[in-house]
């Protein structure tokens, strides 16, 4: 069944599920492999982008066709439980008729970050282009509170992500929004504390 | 086929391949540094380069025909071996960059040394190779070994003269073009002006005179302001063989962009993009992945380009856009394992593709040692395999078949036998006749057309 044109129709409830699985085993494999690094070994930027896409793609999906699926890989709901406690993201099977709730606000989001657990920093690393560097390592005694304001959610908000936070209930979108944080601030802390006259030429942003 | 004609390049219809030679370790542990990253012909064909993984260059010559073997055209041997590229440290990264050759492209000859531009992620090297047969003798002030003599020795003069010596083929780095990309080096394609070139990374795209090493041009850069945005990424580039002012770059998402230089400073805007839509009978979780171009070659003619695909090899007219004009299968027996190869990696190999000298035909390569000719004219292809089994001397590849159906016939061999760690990406074409090399991991092929 993988491989072939998924049809819209929900003819049966089997073949629903076989889907689900199909997208739940791809989606797992993405992630697997995104989270896979050596060390010391720099990453395809080109195999990076690809896998990413593919996970996007399987996102959509799984959005456009509703599923948020009750079987909850159970990293994503330990990764959940430790950062949305005030949230009830519940799946739009379950609570039909209920419209999904919003996704609180950036602005608590970046006030209440809390470093994240080794899953997403090794995930968020392993998308090569968005974390270049050890940076847990060298960049451990730089205060990075100053970017945890409104400033950082107000990029957020303009639109620079993809469509994942807008879809409540999705446990791969919160994921990816833990993702795009410690991208930001990746990004931010790179952007600020790299940028040097001797590598202009290798960091022209 | 009686009637066909046969010329250098002919068609596949009734060439027959034999084996010629194999360079490389025997024994199947392959050490990494030995894994071949690239084989390039130079313009005549008598020289055949060879680029691995733990930075070498190994360039072989062929030998000229002997009138006792006319049967055969000339042996390539070891002509010149030399260390192109170190590893390197990037301090910034704490990342290595590695040594592996990405790329090998020769100059046309202008005088008589040879001169190659070889790339690693980061940097392009050219050399100079050149020969030494003579050397002078006779110095009034050294002895033959070098040391001094003693002057109150010297009564006489005389004028040193040049005597024979055994050949030495000497490699030295004439230029480094280093610093200019923050990407890894994908591509790099010498200009029909013979005076510039270009290199290509995953985001941008730079040109440079091969006199100056100290900058380069931008000419395409494809990275969004914000990287988050990021979701195509550059994978090969080439010159147009005639027009100088043309060169083509593939991405990721299968699409090629033709850019002219006179347009704009920054080619940014394309003049054409070359894109097939998409079949939504194919469609699939994969279906990005499998459509990213791992190859671009303009024909010797200037007016065709190949791409290869994970599946397939497309031929495009370059005056139309929409669609390619001839598309061929590589391996479409996969189609249906794509979940294992993304599994396993190898959905992400990246093949080559090359012309033959009068592109009537093109090649290819798969999986199982197996690489593949698509002959356009006679419109009939062959599978051919590289390995030792098939390596007496002059003994003719007889053709191979993957079975698809359910019954498997005698002397095919069925997809789920296929060795995935057997993969032939690297192939190429003497650009005059029908001497072809095909680099398995370690190992590199050269078969030749059976002559009577």
């Amino acid at each position: 069944m993988l491989g072939r044109g998924v049809k819209r129709k929900w003819s049966c409830l089997e073949e629903a599920e076989v889907v689900s699985e199909a997208r739940q085993l791809v989606l797992g494999l993405c992630l697997e492999k995104l989270q896979r690094y050596q060390a010391g070994v720099e990453l395809s930027l080109r195999r990076s982008v690809l896998l990413i896409n593919t996970l996007r793609q399987i996102q959509e999906e799984m959005r456009s066709d509703g599923v948020g699926s009750c079987d909850v890989h159970p990293d994503s709901c330990l990764l959940r439980d430790d950062f949305r406690e005030d949230v009830t993201v519940t799946c739009p099977g379950c609570s039909e008729g209920e419209s999904p709730p919003e996704l609180p606000s950036q602005e608590a989001n970046g006030s209440d970050q809390q470093k994240p657990p080794a899953a997403v920093s090794d995930a968020v690393n392993a998308m090569g282009y968005l974390g270049d560097l050890a940076l847990d390592d060298i960049f451990e005694d730089i205060d990075t509170s100053m970017y945890e304001t409104s400033d950082l959610p107000s990029a957020w908000a303009s639109g620079s992500l993809p469509q994942s936070h807008s879809t409540a209930g999705s446990l791969q979108s919160c994921l990816m929004d833990l993702n795009e944080l410690d991208h930001i601030m990746e990004i931010l802390v790179v952007e600020t504390h790299l940028v040097g006259p001797g590598l202009q030429n290798g960091f022209s942003l | 086929n009686a009637g066909a004609g046969r010329g250098p390049g002919g068609g596949s219809s009734d060439v027959q391949w034999c084996f010629s030679q194999v360079k490389g370790a025997i024994d199947d542990d392959v050490a990494e540094a030995d894994i071949i990253s690239t084989v390039e012909f130079n313009h005549t064909g008598e020289l055949l380069a060879t680029g691995d993984k733990g930075g070498r260059v190994v360039i072989f010559q062929q030998e000229p025909e002997s009138k006792n073997q006319p049967q055969c055209r000339g042996e390539y041997n070891v002509y010149s071996t030399f260390q192109s590229h170190e590893p390197e440290f990037d301090y910034l990264k704490s990342l290595e960059i590695e040594e592996k050759i990405n790329k090998i492209r020769w100059l046309p000859q202008k005088n008589a040394a040879q001169f190659l531009l070889s790339t690693n992620d980061k940097t392009i090297k050219l050399w100079k190779i050149s020969e030494r047969d003579k050397r002078p003798e006779g110095y009034n002030l050294k002895e033959e070994d070098g040391r001094y003599r003693d002057p109150n020795t010297v009564t006489t003069l005389r004028v040193p003269i040049f005597r024979p010596m055994d050949l030495m083929v000497e490699a030295s780095p004439r230029r480094v073009f280093a610093n200019a990309h923050t990407y890894h080096i994908n591509s790099i394609a010498v200009n029909s002006d013979y005076e510039t070139y270009l290199s290509a990374d995953d985001l941008r795209i730079n040109l440079w005179h091969l006199e100056i090493t100290d900058r380069s041009f931008n000419i395409v850069d494809i990275k969004p302001a914000n990287m988050e945005e990021l979701t195509e990424v550059i994978t090969a580039a080439e010159f147009h063989p005639n027009q100088c002012n043309t060169f083509v770059y593939s991405s990721s998402k299968g699409t090629i962009r033709m850019c002219d230089m006179r347009a704009s400073a920054l080619c940014d805007k394309h003049a054409k993009m070359f894109e097939e839509p998409e079949d939504p009978n194919n469609r699939s979780f994969f279906s990005e992945i499998i459509s990213s171009i791992s190859d671009v070659k303009f024909s010797h003619s200037g007016r065709y380009m190949m791409t290869r695909d994970y599946l397939s090899v497309k031929i495009w007219d370059l005056n139309m856009e929409t669609r390619p004009v001839e598309t061929y299968q590589v391996h479409e027996y996969l189609r249906s394992k794509l979940c294992s190869l993304y599994e396993n990696d190898c959905i992400f190999d990246k093949f080559e593709c090359c012309w033959n000298g009068n592109d009537s035909v093109v090649m290819t390569g798969s999986y199982n040692n197996f690489f593949r000719m698509f002959d356009r004219g006679y419109r009939q292809d062959v599978t051919l395999e590289a390995s030792r089994e098939n390596s007496k001397p002059r003994s003719v590849l007889k053709p191979r078949k993957v079975s698809t159906g359910g019954k498997r016939k005698k002397d095919e061999i069925s997809v789920d036998s296929l060795d995935f760690n057997k993969k032939i990406l690297h192939t190429a074409w003497h650009p005059l006749d029908n001497i072809i090399a095909v680099a398995t991991t370690n190992n590199l092929y050269i078969f030749q057309e059976k002559l009577n």
